[in-house]
């Protein structure tokens, strides 16, 4: 998979998290329902683990999924560096959620877990695109030959005798 | 060989360097997570001790007629069902942040009465809260026991509805005794009760907390959205009625 197919389907995938996390928002600022075949979206939307230090988590995966965007789009080291570490950032939270969701509230948010799904996507995209960096970078310079360098043929180059003869000339 | 080996560092330092950074991000955000549900649980342990220590003290409620689920006069032309879980947050926040004014400016003044109709879909804490607040119904003090496990909610299903709270709670409620209040909740009627209120909210076709409806008392009623759990996310609805 060349580098621009990843970036591409990374891109695609954030705009998906985006757009859930915009749907999220949307319903809690207007106080609707969500659409749920779970039964539990509403429960772990109105838990206490819904907000991070009063900041909404839907705002947090709105914004972690803008930068990955931005990252997905940009070319160069830094993008590939950035998209990856958010990605895998989003992951190990995103796994925490689910342990929350599974074990703390017993309830399950079907949107929650569409994020995770392209947060565990985007972030074995972004793996990829680190290792096909990694490849399509230059090496290194090859480290130069010891001297003395033996002469094409076969000698070592005038002797100490000689040297001291052609001194005193 | 050389350039072998050298090619292959540098990959293994970047998905390093990536690793650590990733796990350092989201060890914050766990943190940050956990701390942010700790505040919630110790503010609630502090409010908890506070309602105790202001055992008979004028309640919000001092004065206003409570009768089953309903707080206020029987004959205020309006009516606002509340449809509220006892372990949603934002249920909490609303009880806090709206209702005293709610109360002051049009349940005091007999214009509203406000109905609540509990819903336990957060987990078993919420059914425990829910038949706790029933059974205070009968007694005419559910409101107070409302406002109370509102002031003392703690974490999600850890528990936190126990025997010692609810005997806190009531011991703070001049003419509730604590110990008839927890034999009650087990009674059939109870969970008749309970089964009535989920049905209600399920015909209301309220999914999420807190949820209101407002109309005549009598009926029939509309879902009310609401902006903020503030009083001007619920008062505009309520002059608009009144105004007629």
């Amino acid at each position: 998979m060349s580098e621009r197919a990843i970036r591409f389907t990374s891109a695609t995938l954030a705009t998906a998290g985006a757009a859930i996390a915009c749907y999220l928002l949307y319903v809690r600022s207007t106080g609707g329902t969500l659409a749920c075949v779970t039964g539990g979206c509403d429960t772990v939307q109105h838990s206490s683990y819904s907000e991070l230090l009063g900041v909404p988590v839907a705002a947090l995966g709105l914004a972690g999924f803008l930068g990955l965007l931005g990252a997905a789009l940009v070319r160069g080291e830094v993008a590939r560096l950035t998209q990856a570490t958010l990605a895998l950032a989003g992951f190990f939270f995103g796994v925490y959620l689910l342990y929350v969701q599974l074990l703390v509230i017993d309830a399950i948010c079907q949107w929650c877990v569409a994020s995770d799904l392209l947060t565990t996507a985007i972030a074995a995209l972004a793996l990829l695109r680190l290792r096909a960096g990694a490849v399509a970078a230059p090496l290194p310079p090859a480290p130069s030959r010891p001297y003395p360098q033996r002469r094409p043929n076969g000698s070592r180059g005038p002797s100490r005798k000689q040297r001291q003869q052609a001194r005193t000339r | 060989m050389q350039l072998t080996s050298a090619r292959s560092r540098i990959p293994n330092s970047r998905y390093a360097v990536v690793l650590i950074a990733a796990a350092a991000v989201s060890i914050v955000l766990i943190v940050a997570s956990q701390l942010g549900v700790r505040d919630g649980t110790k503010t609630a342990s502090t409010a908890t001790a506070t309602s105790t220590s202001k055992a008979h003290a004028p309640s919000l409620f001092s004065g206003i007629p409570q009768q089953g689920t309903a707080l206020g006069s029987a004959n205020a032309p309006f009516t606002l069902v509340e449809y509220a879980d006892l372990q949603c947050p934002y249920c909490a926040r609303w009880s806090r942040d709206a209702l005293p004014t709610v109360v002051a400016n049009y349940v005091k003044t007999g214009k509203l009465r406000i109905v609540f109709n509990g819903m336990d879909f957060v987990g078993p804490d919420s059914r425990t809260a829910l038949q706790t607040a029933i059974a205070a119904g009968r007694e005419h003090h559910l409101w107070d026991v409302v406002h109370g496990l509102y002031a003392a909610q703690g974490t999600e299903n850890t528990g936190w509805v126990t025997d010692e709270l609810v005997s806190q709670i009531a011991a703070g409620v001049p003419g509730l005794d604590g110990s008839k209040l927890l034999a009650a909740r087990s009674a059939s009627w109870v969970e008749s009760e309970v089964t009535r209120a989920s049905a209600a909210a399920e015909a209301a076709g309220v999914h999420s907390t807190p949820s209101f409806q407002l109309g005549p008392t009598g009926g029939p009623f509309h879902i009310v959205r609401v902006d903020s759990l503030g009083p001007e996310g619920i008062a505009p609805a309520i002059d608009s009625a009144l105004a007629g």
